[in-house]
Parts: C-alpha cells; sequence; structure tokens
C-alpha cells in the first residue's frame, strides 16, 4: 500500500513556489544591497540571482529559469509600455534637437562600439548584431532606478526619452539584421526577409491594435485609477501572449502600444497608471533572473574586452550628448547625468535578442561569447552609474526608499 | 534698532506678481524644474522678472512697474508666451490656479536658497504645504502715511478680490467646497491676518520695533498679511488673490485694485475704524467658502448683502476712475463675470464636472494659461 496522499519526496518545485522563492530571495538581496547605501536594490536582485543561478550555487537551474521566463516577459511588457509612454513625440516638434541628439547617441555608439570588436576581428555580421545590441539602454534598470528614488525633473525627462528612442533604434537595428543572420543559417534569402518584415510589420500592428482596443475599453471602463490599473495589466498581459503566440517582439509591440497611448490619446481616455507595488513584484523577479544568466567566467578571461567595450558605448553616448548639449539648451550637468543614466545595458538573453537565439543558436551563443563579459560588467555598474548620475543632479533623493 | 524707510513711489503706478505652477505633461502633477526653467530663461531679454519660489514646481513673475492697464497686459502676455515656449522645449507645461488640485504637499521640495530653507527649518510641514499658488498686487502711494491709510481701506475690499480672482476649490486630491482654499493654507502661519489697527508709519515703526526686540521678525518679509506696506517699493501689495487662470484675467484684477486705490486715495474715507476688521474675517471666509456667491457684512451699514452685489456696485462707482486710468474695458470685463460666466473655480469645476478626473482639469487649465484653449 503506498501513502499516496503524501507529498513526494524530495519535494519538487512548480512555478508557484519558484515564483515565491525568487521574490523573497530578491528582497533579501535588496535590502542588502540597501544597507550599502550606494547600490541600488537592482543590484541586489541581480546579485541574489547570480549567486542562486546556474553559475554560481545552481540552485536555479536551466529548467527553473525557463519556468520562469513567463514573469520576466509580463514584467518587461509592462516596463517597456511605461516607456513608450515616456517618448512624447510632440516634445520633439518643439526642442528639435532632440532627436538628432537621440539619433547621434544611438549611432556614435554603435560606430564606437563596431569599430571596436572590428579591430579585434569579430566578423563583420557578430559585430554589427552585437553594436546594435549596445546602442540600447536597459530600460527596466533606468525606470527602476528613477522610481526608487522617487526622481523627476529635466534630466530624468530626458534621459527615460532617450532611453525609449535607443531601444527603438536597437530593435529595428536587430530586426534588419534578423535576415542576414538566418540567411547564414538556412541560406534562403526571400524567407528570412519575410521573417523580418513580419516580425516588424507585425509587432507595429499588434502594438497599435492593442492600444486602441485598450482605449476603446477605457471608453467603457472609465477614468477611476482601480479600473484603469486592471485594464492596463490585461491588456499589456494579453499583448505579450499575443506577441509570442505570433512570434512577433514582445518588446516591440509593447513599446509601439506606449507610443501610441502617450501619443494618439489626446483626451487622454488612458490614465497614467502606476504599476506600484504590484507590479515591483514582477520587477524583483525580472532583476533575479537577469542575474541568474551571468556566469562568474563572463567576469573573468574576456573581461578586458568586455570593459573596453562598456567604454566605447559610453564614449559614443557621451559625445552625442555633450556635442549637442549646447544646441539644445542642456546644461553640462545634465548632459553628464544623460550619460550616466543611459549607461545600463540589458541582458542577451532577455528581451530584444530573443529572435536570434530562436532563429539560430549557434550564432547566438557565439555573440554571447563577444559581449558577455561587457554585459556582465554593465549589469553591476549600470545601475550604480544611474543611481549616482540620478542623485548627483538632485532629482532623485537617496533617503526616499519605499 | 531698525528703522523701516519708506521708498516714495508715483502714486498710482502697479505692478503684479505672479505664482505660477509647472505641471508634467504626462500625469499633469507639479514637476519639479523651476531651476531649469529659471537657467533658460536667465538669457532673454523684456520677458519680465523671474524668481523661484519656496519649492522646486513654482516660480514667480514679477511685472515692472506700469501706469496703464495696456502695457501692463501686453507685458504679461509677452511674458507668458516667452515662458510657454521654454516649458514645451522642456515638455513641461505651466498652469494658473491658486493651488494645484491633486499635488501630495510631502512630496514636494524646498528650493535649495537660504530664504527657503530658513522658512522651512522655521515652519516645519508648513513649508511644503506652502506650494500654493498667489497673485499680490503693488499699488505706488505718494508717502508712507498714505500706504498705512490705503492698507486699511483696502481691508473692506480684500473679499471682492478674494472672490474675483478665487480658482483654487481643488486641494490635495478633493473639492473643498471653498472657491479660494489657499487662503486657509496661509492661516496656519503664525504671522498671517492683517496689519495692526495702527494709525500712521510712526506708530507702524513702533509696532515694527517691537516686533524685532521680541525677536519674532527679522523684516517686513515675514509678515504674511493680507494686505501690507511694502516700504522698499513704495507701495501697498495686495496678497489675497489666486492666481487666475489667465494673465488676462490677473491684469483685469489689477485694474481693479488700481481704480479702487485711486477713488480711496481721493476720497479719504471716515470708515476706518477697528470694526471693519471684526466683519473682516467673517467676510474673508465667505468670499474663501462661496467665492462671489458669498455673503458679506458692510460694516458701514451694518447689512448683510451678497458679495456680487457688492462688488457691481463697487465696479459702478469706479466707472469715472477707470475711465481716467484708461481701464474701462477691464472693469467692464469683470462686471460681466460677477453677472454671468463666474470666476476661475466655476470653470475649474466645470471642468471636472465634464472630464470626472482632476489631471484632466490640470490638462485643461495649463492649455488655458498657455494660451492654447
Amino acid at each position: 500500500m503506498t501513502a499516496d496522499f503524501l507529498p513526494v519526496w524530495p519535494p519538487a518545485a512548480n512555478s508557484f513556489a519558484l515564483f515565491g522563492l525568487l521574490l523573497l530571495a530578491g528582497l533579501l538581496g535588496g535590502r542588502v544591497a540597501a544597507t550599502t547605501r550606494v547600490l541600488p536594490a537592482i543590484t541586489g536582485y541581480i546579485l541574489t540571482g547570480f549567486i542562486l543561478g546556474p553559475g554560481v550555487l545552481d540552485w536555479l537551474t536551466e529548467d527553473a529559469l525557463n519556468d520562469a521566463r513567463i514573469f520576466a516577459d509580463i514584467s518587461l511588457g509592462l516596463i517597456v509600455f511605461e516607456l513608450g509612454r515616456r517618448l512624447d513625440i510632440v516634445w520633439a516638434r518643439h526642442d528639435r534637437w532632440l532627436l538628432p541628439t537621440g539619433l547621434a547617441e544611438s549611432l556614435l555608439s554603435f560606430a564606437a562600439m563596431f569599430a571596436l570588436l572590428r579591430y579585434f576581428d569579430v566578423p563583420a555580421l557578430e559585430a554589427a548584431v552585437a553594436s546594435t545590441i549596445g546602442i540600447a539602454t536597459a530600460p527596466a534598470v533606468v525606470l527602476l532606478v528613477a522610481a526608487e528614488l522617487k526622481a523627476e525633473g529635466p534630466a530624468t525627462r530626458r534621459a527615460l526619452w532617450h532611453v525609449a528612442l535607443n531601444n527603438i533604434v536597437a530593435m529595428l537595428g536587430v530586426a534588419l539584421l534578423l535576415p542576414f543572420v538566418e540567411a547564414r543559417v538556412a541560406g534562403a534569402p526571400w524567407h528570412p526577409i519575410a521573417r523580418a518584415l513580419w516580425l516588424l510589420a507585425g509587432s507595429f500592428l499588434l502594438g497599435y491594435v492593442a492600444f486602441r482596443v485598450a482605449r476603446t475599453l477605457a471608453r467603457f471602463v472609465g477614468k477611476s485609477d482601480a479600473s484603469q490599473f486592471i485594464l492596463m495589466v490585461g491588456m499589456i498581459v494579453l499583448t505579450v501572449g499575443a506577441a509570442q503566440v505570433g512570434k512577433l517582439s514582445v518588446l516591440l509591440a509593447l513599446l509601439v502600444m506606449g507610443v501610441c497611448a502617450r501619443n494618439l490619446d489626446p483626451e487622454r481616455r488612458l490614465i497614467d497608471i502606476r504599476f506600484g507595488h504590484a507590479a515591483r513584484l514582477f520587477f524583483v523577479v525580472l532583476f533575479v533572473l537577469t542575474g541568474a544568466t551571468l556566469r562568474p567566467d563572463q567576469f573573468g578571461t574576456v573581461a578586458w574586452l568586455g570593459l573596453a567595450f562598456a567604454l566605447v558605448r559610453l564614449v559614443g553616448k557621451a559625445v552625442a550628448l555633450f556635442a549637442f548639449a549646447r544646441p539644445a539648451r542642456v546644461s553640462i550637468n545634465q548632459a553628464a547625468t544623460l550619460t550616466l543614466a543611459l549607461t545600463p545595458m540589458a541582458g542577451l538573453s532577455i528581451g530584444m535578442t530573443q529572435p536570434i537565439f530562436d532563429i539560430a543558436p549557434e550564432f547566438g551563443a557565439h555573440l554571447a561569447g563577444i559581449v558577455a563579459s561587457g554585459i556582465a560588467i554593465l549589469s553591476v555598474l549600470g545601475p550604480i552609474a544611474t543611481r549616482y548620475a540620478l542623485i548627483k543632479s538632485g532629482e532623485g533623493e537617496p533617503g526616499e526608499r519605499d | 534698532m531698525p528703522t523701516l524707510d519708506f521708498t516714495q513711489s508715483k502714486p498710482l503706478t502697479f505692478g503684479v506678481e505672479l505664482e505660477i505652477q509647472l505641471v508634467n505633461t504626462r500625469d499633469f502633477n507639479l514637476a519639479p524644474d523651476a531651476d531649469d526653467l529659471l537657467r533658460r530663461a536667465a538669457k532673454d531679454e523684456g520677458a519680465g522678472e523671474l524668481k523661484p519660489e519656496i519649492t522646486q514646481s513654482m516660480i514667480e513673475i514679477n511685472s515692472s512697474v506700469h501706469e496703464r492697464y495696456e502695457p501692463l497686459l501686453a507685458e504679461l502676455r509677452a511674458t507668458r508666451d516667452n515662458l510657454a515656449a521654454h516649458a514645451r522645449q522642456m515638455n513641461v507645461a505651466i498652469a494658473g490656479g491658486g493651488t494645484h488640485p491633486f499635488q501630495k504637499w510631502r512630496d514636494r521640495k524646498i528650493y535649495p536658497k537660504e530664504r527657503f530653507l530658513d522658512v522651512s527649518e522655521k515652519y516645519g510641514f508648513l513649508a511644503k504645504q506652502f506650494t500654493v499658488f498667489g497673485q499680490h498686487v503693488h499699488i505706488g502711494v505718494a508717502s508712507a502715511d498714505d500706504a498705512i491709510y490705503l492698507t486699511h481701506a483696502l481691508v473692506r475690499y480684500l473679499p471682492h478680490f478674494i472672490a474675483l480672482g478665487a480658482s483654487s476649490p481643488f486641494y490635495q486630491g478633493v473639492d473643498t467646497a471653498f472657491d479660494s482654499s489657499r487662503l486657509s493654507v496661509v492661516n496656519a502661519f503664525p504671522l498671517s491676518g492683517t496689519m495692526p489697527f495702527v494709525s500712521d508709519w510712526a506708530s507702524f515703526n513702533e509696532y515694527f520695533d517691537t516686533m524685532y526686540d521680541l525677536g519674532i521678525v527679522k523684516s517686513m518679509k515675514d509678515f504674511y498679511w493680507d494686505v501690507r506696506p511694502k516700504p522698499e517699493f513704495g507701495t501697498v501689495e495686495i496678497r489675497v488673490v489666486d492666481t487666475p487662470l489667465t494673465v488676462n484675467r490677473a491684469a483685469q484684477i489689477a485694474a481693479y485694485a488700481q481704480a479702487l486705490a485711486r477713488r480711496l486715495l481721493a476720497e479719504r474715507v471716515d470708515w476706518i475704524t477697528p470694526e471693519l476688521y471684526l466683519a473682516h474675517s467673517y467676510n474673508r471666509f465667505q468670499a474663501c467658502r462661496h467665492g462671489l456667491a458669498g455673503t458679506i457684512v458692510d460694516p458701514q451699514t451694518r447689512r448683510s448683502i451678497p458679495l456680487a452685489d457688492d462688488i457691481r456696485n463697487t465696479l459702478r462707482e469706479l466707472a469715472p476712475h477707470a475711465a481716467a486710468l484708461e481701464s474701462s474695458g477691464a472693469l467692464e470685463r469683470l462686471t460681466t463675470l460677477t453677472l454671468a460666466d463666474g470666476n476661475d473655480a466655476t470653470w475649474l469645476r466645470k471642468v471636472y464636472a465634464e472630464t470626472r478626473t482632476l489631471p484632466d482639469v490640470v490638462r485643461r487649465q495649463a492649455a488655458r494659461w498657455m494660451g492654447e484653449a
């Protein structure tokens, strides 16, 4: 007779237990980071993930990480939607230097990273993809550090605008390079192009449609905070799901949805909702997972190339931001704040590079080998740089943690 | 012992100070952008004087000294257009209104300037709560004694200014049921209220010296009175007006003050008695609470009278003075307001009834101030 009413031993982890454990571990890591008075809570989440992940303790196995991807996708969806809402196109009409500054910042940092990688004999396509990914500032890091410090003001506003733009530029860039990556794998040129077109056009369309649906629903739902919160979370999660089913870019679709919400809703039927504590849950999990993808060796052998990569990226951004500061009437202090705030770089395995891994896992692995150390270094230094910049500018207050 | 020297100024010249709100264009909460706006506007010429205020989301516009209504209005409009252009480049908006409808005072940041840091140190949470926005009207007077006389005489009419300018029905996210909730915030300060019942400049100086000796005040700036003499400028300053939603209204209210001062200085009224002050706190409350629909007590006749009627009567009596000062149009506009349109508080409540959200109200009030609606 078997006691089948008893749980099996050892107990198998399920998604609920995993989600809970990631949260609690992240929370503790965040607290430890907070006590340093230098590190943002995000660094604590990332380090927690790093320690628990396959790189060190291996409590979070690859399988567990894959199980938890859904949480990361939802939180990234919330974040890029929020980021899209910062991209006010009317602003670029009134401040004519805003868009040129943003494009220059993206292109110069691309050129600097590409030149570096080519100098070290990285093949052109790998170098181009890596440098395109490097254009983007990690949206989650900047938004969450800003939220943690309650940062608000001219530099924070401008920084978030540039983050939104450089993410769009990077996403478009990756989509354009995708056919070349795929051509190398499959060798058939027409099919990859169709895929890139599908990816781009489909994601734009999905984002736009999601916005229209949300706006229509908002008419019925009314303008209460609570109802619109549920409406937006529902729409965002639905869009994440639709993008996955349609093999589209989750990030691009949600970013487009956010940009539409900001710019195509003159009567503001969609109110500006704060995701607050509920969303913070997902963000903690997102960063613990980000940390879990890091490996100790990424900080070791090829770290010097990663360091150089991170450095030239920073220089490329700085040159553009400082060069355009005077005509844009941005003060030197603000330019410095912007440069540092744009430092964080998103991890490879989550977000915009996912299509590359899906299409060409080997290329993806090769790519990861090239820039992983840069990403590892920036995952640690990026949030610290952003936090420092926002505090130094006077727009964020270190004491105001919540 | 400091003696307050009263600078002479040309009688009936006038000017205004307007405290205005900086708001973001995302959720229309207050935006801490005063520093950046002041930096960008610092090199502009002829756009009025700009100053920081107690917290980072406020700035103060000071007009030049004017003799006539039209040039004052033209200057305020030019200043507004210039500031609006800067604001658009910064992706912020500028709004009038005596309070921001839903900002939370604890989120405010004190502007890092010695005087404001002192105020914050001295008054604690009141300093951040002082993120309210007023219009001050200065009227030039020939002598210090005239300043004392006019300060007293204007007390009778302060409810008019409160009701005409009232634009702060919403505060901290709720409809306060007041037309001007801003003045209740000012009431919390120990040196708010009105000037004591002194008869001339010499006795005012005695009073000031006593307060100085007691260590209660250091300068005239420490008195947050509804109306006060301003010896540095040689003016009397009316401080009860909420910043209106448009610069046009601000100029009209200033023109009303100028015409009223012209009459009071010419007629030398005989009803300045302590009773005036007994009625004032009641009348002031009526104007704050009910706006133009309030009922005040006339200390002279001892009768109750609807505030709107009292204003219209006064406007009628001022017609010859307005004509002499070339501001008849402005005063006629105020008459229409008391008859039909209602004040800015009425407009704000109407917008809220349409839109049902306070961020929408701020969006519309900013569009109005910036001249887009």
